[in-house]
């Protein structure tokens, strides 16, 4: 009996062959062929061993319908023939995992299993396919068409929907979602539910706290009885670890808060390593609102005065999270009505600096960059759990019995990514563009989210879409262009500028193709045309005769002025069905999966130690990386916060929502060092902060002997 | 009565006669943490995918590892502080023996977590049982309550660089197989720890040894060997008295041969066991590195990457906008 377990260990050694990734061999070389081996070995040793056999296709979708693993629906809008071309012809790419995480990822995380989840019954092909024929809903000539974007790693969609599609068991289709809290019992606990819910259908969930009333806040007109709203944290936060979908993973959610809310000090120390366990945030995810002001009182050196949410109500009629506290502070502060205390500016942007190094949180939302840039009416005042996100939103009204007696609009957003190597490759890319934007319309369209109806009365009345794009610092290493570079920026200018015109374009065909636009469309700066000043006033070419031939070897055109002048003729005319069209999400999985290097950051380390509830530590090896191209594959904390902050400002002018942007540091970084970070983050433009990471050297002399993510 | 001799001394860390003394510190308590920070709940539904056997096995190892970071916080580091050549010293074995308390105390973090109270009762009855586990507590304790420091000195970096890792392989196994991800997490912070205190430990006993003449030096030289090779011995027979239950003690060994050379080139001698007996499991090796540079998601916990950070105020020149 022992012996036999073990042999059967030894066998599946490929965790081992994967490790080596991370020890250099006795050249100094990395050991690039043992992960290949590893990736072969997983298959020949395990996958290729627990897939169930059929004998044809037929066969195999008539078993996984009638045995309720194949939603009947989808594949019934299509004759087999097609079906089975289809099959056949994403089989023909012979696709193969270049690595071992990406193949052990998509086979612990997305294939479709058994109920007992211990043998296979998908390939990766067929998981293609079935999204494919999910999202094409019996168009023939698009499922054709996402079945060719996806196989050839040019659009990859987000985990919702490359994991659920097709099957009938399954979660949502959107990953991510946003609510507001107004300060009464009914919102706060429609919003516990709501955290629930959601959760249990795989989203990550954002809540905005904004608006409750303060510690020490009147209730029924009695001073000092609010508890503020570390009790309503705690609350969410038990409430996304009970909640998981099918035990698959563990609800995930995040609270912003105003950076003018007097219990800001109170929300920061819920992530002390020395907080008090019955204020203490383990699980939950903070992000903090700064507008304008707060920069300009720490410029000065003054003290910020922090306003009562409750007080504002009662006296504008208007929540907080409705207002620009930038606009409004000198009245707030002269008003003797409204309750106010004060910190030192520059203490809180140190003590928000001082809980980064320990925690990573909280994440930042630059308010009032968020705003200008936004080409939607209304007020952008919280984003999601992964800081890309930035839509507009609307109070509901509840009953006592937590019936809606005013629906209002909540966010949510479904994402997909395109590999900028493979997309700058593709002989057609406008047509790779408008796909991905047709397939992430038709998720939302799909999508119906009953159990909280201000989610589905935003995703109804604005189809927003969040396309974003991975893979840059492998194209850029792949090119020999060194990632934060002028070239670097220049390119990363030109390539968002180009999708953003193919971006738009493809919303207004998809709007004239039927007759609607977005709720609000008229209100937007895409209606009066303000949107498109930047495009049709200026020229944008690149400035770097190296960039412009990257574009030049596929033929890929970059708009021209006229091209702009045309579209804004058409948007003008038809209209645009998604009010938000870009975002650009971390890209976890996906980009392991579709092996690309994460969002537009630069790697964290050229072999990249991974760690995950399902997978465990598993090291994957940055794309288009060899033994001799290293130089091009300096890591994010070498690059340094500016240089990724200046790629970063190149996109973000070009996107209508958020870029997840996480600053990297070393041990020897001071909370200064981060301010300052902060800082110029905000000077060019920038509009959320994801995640601080901080790493820590070896002492010398405790080191690994050998080991490739430890040297520096 | 204690007497006074001579006046009370503060200490003053603007004057560090030892560079290394206030390295260490800096780097000890940037690294401070305590148990609660990492999410263990969350690898409840992991710890039910275990066998019996397996969690018998994981519990027996982490009563085995309480035990030593007993010795290691009460007596040990304790023992160590009569030798200490700076005041400096001083301060980084206190916090050496408290970050051990610590350690002591996140091993019962886990059992609350995942365990059951008579499971657990059970596990520390075995502890007060096994016969390799009890004598190589008691060969060290025997050493530091020598009189000798170089002696104590090398029983303390046996103890943080050798005898720690027979148990800490298996929470570093678990963890490459998707096992209890977030109990290796706490355990990686506590190898971060080791890794420090046992080439801290070795480096003040390089120095000491220094002052020896040739001849003493060897001496010393052949005790530390003999000595390994006694606490070996005991070693293996432990790591097969609970590993061979899952068939992995071989693999452990090879574990224990590469950290016993790493223990020993902490105190500046040769490396003993030949590389082709040290061909450690890479995934453990890789699982091992104080570094804490991994990427994980939201999802999964909180990782072992966060430090405590030196606060510096901005001044008038950073706001210029």
């Amino acid at each position: 009996m022992l012996n036999r377990l073990k042999e059967a260990d030894h066998k599946q050694d490929y965790h081992a062959l994967n490790a080596m990734l991370n020890l250099y061999d006795k050249n100094g070389h990395i050991q690039f062929n043992k992960d290949k081996e590893a990736a072969r070995q997983y298959f020949l040793e395990h996958i290729n061993q627990n897939t169930v056999f059929f004998h044809n296709l037929e066969e195999k979708l008539n078993y996984l319908i009638k045995e309720g693993y194949y939603e009947k629906e989808v594949l019934e809008r299509y004759e087999f023939a097609f079906v089975k071309k289809l099959f056949q012809h994403a089989y023909s790419y012979k696709f193969r995992f270049p690595t071992f995480l990406g193949a052990f990822k998509y086979y612990t995380s997305y294939t479709l299993r058994t109920r007992d989840g211990k043998r296979y019954l998908e390939r990766y092909e067929d998981r293609v396919v079935m999204v494919a024929l999910t999202l094409a809903s019996g168009d023939k000539k698009f499922a054709s068409g996402i079945v060719n974007e996806i196989i050839t790693g040019r659009f990859q969609p987000a985990t919702p929907t490359f994991l659920n599609a097709g099957k009938k068991q399954r979660g949502e289709l959107v990953s991510c979602f946003l609510l507001r809290i107004e300060d009464n019992m009914e919102s706060i606990g429609r919003s516990i539910n709501s955290a629930l819910q959601l959760s249990k259908r795989g989203g990550g969930v954002a809540l905005n706290l904004t608006n409750l009333r303060e510690l020490g806040a009147p209730i029924k007109h009695i001073e000092n009885q609010s508890s503020g709203i570390i009790p309503v944290m705690k609350l969410l936060e038990d409430a996304f670890s009970y909640a998981n979908q099918l035990g698959a993973r563990q609800g995930a959610g995040a609270v912003y808060l105003h950076a003018h809310h007097p219990d800001i000090m109170r929300f920061l120390d819920t992530k002390r390593e020395n907080a008090d366990e019955k204020i203490r945030i383990k699980t939950l995810s903070l992000g903090v609102v700064i507008p304008d002001i707060t920069f300009e009182l720490a410029r000065n050196n003054e003290d910020m005065y922090l306003f009562s949410p409750y007080d504002i109500e009662r006296i504008t009629g208007k929540a907080m999270s409705d207002l620009s506290i930038s606009e409004c502070y000198r009245t707030f502060v002269d008003n003797p009505a409204i309750t106010k205390k004060k910190v030192n500016a520059r203490t809180f942007f140190q003590t928000i600096a001082e809980i980064q190094f320990e925690s990573g949180y909280p994440y930042i939302l630059f308010e009032d960059t968020a705003n200008r840039a936004n080409p939607i009416a209304g007020r952008i005042n919280m984003s999601n759990l992964c800081s890309e996100i930035l839509q507009v939103n609307m109070a509901s009204v509840f009953e006592s019995d937590l019936s809606y007696s005013h629906i209002g609009v909540d966010i949510s957003c479904n994402l997909g990514s395109l590999n900028i190597a493979k997309a700058m490759d593709s002989s057609n890319f406008g047509a790779t563009v408008e796909t991905a934007v047709r397939a992430l319309t038709a998720i939302s369209d799909m999508s119906n989210i009953t159990s909280v109806p201000s989610v589905v009365r935003g995703n109804d009345e604005s189809h927003a879409i969040g396309l974003g794009q991975m893979n840059l610092h492998g194209f850029l290493a792949r090119e020999k262009i060194h990632y934060g570079s002028p070239e670097a920026i220049d390119f990363t200018d030109i390539y968002f500028y180009t999708v953003t015109y193919h971006a738009l374009a493809a919303s207004s065909r998809i709007a004239q193709e039927r007759g609607c636009s977005f709720a609000g469309f008229e209100d937007s700066s895409y209606a009066d045309g303000s949107y498109f000043q930047k495009y049709v006033e200026r020229s944008w070419r690149p400035a770097f005769e190296k960039v412009a031939a990257l574009f030049a070897r596929n033929n890929i055109a970059i708009p021209t002025q006229k091209d702009w002048i045309a579209l804004q003729k058409i948007v003008e005319e038809h209209g645009l069905y998604n009010r938000n069209l870009q975002a650009v999400p971390p890209t976890g999985s996906i980009s392991y999966i579709n092996h690309a290097t994460s969002s537009i950051h630069p790697i964290v380390s050229r072999i990249e130690v991974r760690k995950e509830g399902k997978i465990g530590r598993v090291y994957y090896p940055a794309p288009y990386m060899t033994n001799d191209n290293l130089e091009y594959y300096a890591d994010a904390y070498q690059i340094g916060p500016e240089k990724i902050i200046d790629i970063y400002a190149a996109a973000t002018r070009h996107v209508d929502q958020g870029l997840s942007l996480t600053l990297f540091f070393n041990d020897v970084a001071t909370t200064r060092d981060i301010n300052r970070a902060q800082i110029y983050a905000w000077k060019k433009g920038i509009k959320t902060i994801y995640y601080i990471r901080v790493r820590q050297a070896a002492l010398q002399g405790t080191e690994v002997d050998g080991c490739v993510s430890c040297s520096l | 009565m204690l007497h006074i001799t001579s006046p009370i001394r503060a200490i003053n860390w603007n004057r560090v006669e030892d560079e290394k003394d206030l390295e260490v510190w800096n780097r000890l308590t940037s690294n401070f943490w305590l148990p609660e920070k990492v999410p263990l709940s969350n690898d409840i539904p992991s710890w039910a995918t275990l066998t019996r056997d397996e969690r018998q096995l994981t519990m027996r190892i982490f009563t085995g590892l309480t035990l030593l970071d007993t010795v290691q916080n009460t007596i040990g580091t304790i023992s160590l502080l009569r030798d200490a050549e700076t005041q400096h010293e001083e301060a980084v074995l206190t916090n050496i023996a408290f970050m051990e308390a610590v350690h002591a105390r996140s091993y019962s973090s886990i059992f609350s977590t995942l365990c059951l109270t008579p499971d657990v009762d059970d596990a520390y009855r075995w502890s007060l049982e096994n016969e390799y586990l009890q004598k190589k507590a008691s060969y060290i304790i025997e050493h530091y309550k020598s009189n000798d420091q170089l002696k104590k000195k090398i029983a303390s970096v046996f103890l943080e660089s050798f005898l720690f890792y027979s148990g800490f392989y298996l929470p570093m196994y678990w963890s490459s197989r998707a096992k209890l991800t977030n109990t290796a997490d706490l355990i990686r912070l506590i190898i971060r720890d080791e890794a420090v205190h046992g080439y801290y430990i070795g480096y003040k006993f390089q120095k000491e040894l220094k002052k020896h003449a040739v001849r003493e030096q060897d001496d010393i030289r052949d005790f530390a060997v003999s000595f390994l090779f006694n606490l070996y011995e005991i070693e293996s027979r432990y790591t097969e008295s609970l590993y061979d239950t899952i068939g992995l003690s071989e693999d452990v060994k090879m574990f224990l041969h590469y950290n016993a050379n790493k223990a020993l080139m902490n105190l500046g001698f040769d490396a003993l066991f030949p590389s082709d007996i040290c061909a450690v499991n890479p995934a453990i090796l890789s699982a091992l590195s104080p570094i804490s540079d991994e990427n994980h998601d939201f999802f999964s916990g909180s990782g072992s990457s966060y430090v405590i950070g030196r606060a510096v105020a901005t001044t008038d020149g950073d706001w210029t906008f």
